[in-house]
């Protein structure tokens, strides 16, 4: 789908108004007046009404981060480079998100149970992103790739919400924390660091 | 504060018991629906003696609550880890406590069940950082006997991690409260990397550890 069809229009239009208004002061008609488009439009895209639109609206953003996401770690050289152009990547566009850190801000108790519902969505999106890339890496002796692509996603996602007490916009702590902890367990021979 | 009302004992006494009718009505009826008047009455005493104790009403009452249930809850994490003779054996230990709680914790159930907004706020972005500075600081230092001063936190940290992406995303058939899980998933992933004798693996060329038999969903169908 292009970013001209109505939908996207209503969606993006829709993201916009949440970072002005707020998920819980966003309407049916803040969309169709922001997407320039009929009330009428919105409702037939969006039959649920507000809380369709807004449940909507977020997992289209996700997964236009997760887009991103994907084309920034794209030429790549090796497993644990992408992985690290990953993490800082996902850690900077969170960080950086005005919409979404105003929301977390000011009305946390909206948005985190919506993203909860999507974080199963997530994470197979991860894990199955995961998966073939590791098919063709040296696992340790007994570690699938399905697992291996789980464990991955599991801590990308967790570090995404939260960067904890690593600095991720320190490039030399994101390939530590690659290369000597999230990858220990999962590759036979990790490659050895690129001279910092 | 409420610490600072707090003199003598019978005091400290009568405020838990007050704390605990709180929890139980939680685990009962919600945070939304519970009120004052409901905890009163379960801990057998007047509504004006809740409000002598937590002046703050209703809500500096369940503030309170839920940092006692954090110490304690760090509290028993700890007494795990220390009891434990290896770094594999701690770490199972603080994976197990901390999964336990989710499931044997009847208020904490209750609320992410059917009030998850109340508790969620918690749990992400800042907040969830702040909660793993907690961690890092009160279970970290007694994961250092095994990792080292510098990898405690992060030790601490990354176990959190993990029990919270378990308890949000359940993997079919993995259930961390059970040791025998939790070592798979620690023996496999955590002490390869947190193992102090541990250097990235292309210095040394080879593993080291022999992996236990995996849990089916751990090791891929």
């Amino acid at each position: 789908m292009g970013d001209d069809d109505p939908r996207s229009r209503i969606l993006a239009a829709t993201v916009g108004c949440i970072g002005r208004a707020g998920l819980g002061k966003t309407t049916m008609d803040d969309a169709a007046r922001a997407a320039g488009l009929s009330r009428a439009t919105v409702y037939r895209h969006f039959p649920g009404g507000r809380d369709q639109l807004i449940s909507e609206t977020i997992t289209w953003e996700v997964g236009r981060f997760f887009a991103r996401l994907g084309r920034h770690v794209d030429g790549a050289p090796d497993f644990a480079t992408r992985l690290e152009r990953g993490l800082a990547f996902a850690h900077r566009a969170v960080a950086e998100h005005d919409v979404l850190q105003k929301v977390v801000d000011t009305e946390p108790d909206r948005l985190l149970p919506q993203l909860t519902l999507t974080g199963p969505l997530v994470l197979a999106v991860l894990r199955g992103y995961f998966e073939p890339l590791l098919e063709d890496e040296p696992l340790v002796d007994g570690l699938s790739a399905e697992a291996a692509a789980d464990w991955l996603a599991r801590n990308v996602l967790s570090f995404i919400v939260a960067a904890g007490g690593w600095d991720l916009t320190d490039p030399a702590e994101v390939r530590r924390l690659v290369r000597t902890q999230l990858l220990t367990g999962v590759l036979r021979a990790a490659p050895s660091a690129p001279d910092a | 504060m409420v610490s600072e009302e707090r003199s003598g004992r019978a005091d400290g006494v009568l405020e838990q018991r007050i704390l605990d009718a709180a929890l139980t009505m939680i685990a009962r009826w919600g945070v939304a629906k519970t009120t004052v008047a409901d905890v009163a009455k379960e801990a057998r005493c007047g509504r004006a003696t809740v409000y002598r104790r937590f002046p703050g009403g209703k809500d500096e009452l369940f503030a309170v609550l839920g940092r006692r249930e954090v110490d304690r809850f760090f509290a028993a994490t700890v007494a795990q880890i220390d009891a434990a003779t290896d770094l594999e054996d701690a770490l199972v230990a603080a994976v197990t406590s901390t999964s336990r709680v989710a499931a044997d914790h009847d208020a904490l159930r209750f609320v992410l069940r059917h009030e998850p907004e109340v508790v969620l706020p918690y749990l992400g972005f800042a907040a969830l950082d702040r909660l793993f500075a907690v961690a890092a600081a009160s279970v970290g230092p007694h994961l250092a006997r095994f990792v080292g001063l510098e990898a405690g936190p992060w030790a601490a940290e990354w176990v959190g991690r993990m029990v919270l992406s378990y308890l949000f995303n359940p993997a079919p058939g993995v259930d961390l409260a059970d040791p025998n899980d939790a070592r798979a998933l620690v023996h496999r992933f955590l002490v390869p990397a947190l193992a102090p004798a541990t250097r990235p693996v292309a210095e040394t060329g080879t593993q080291t550890h022999t992996p236990p038999t995996l849990v089916p969903a751990l090791q891929g169908s």
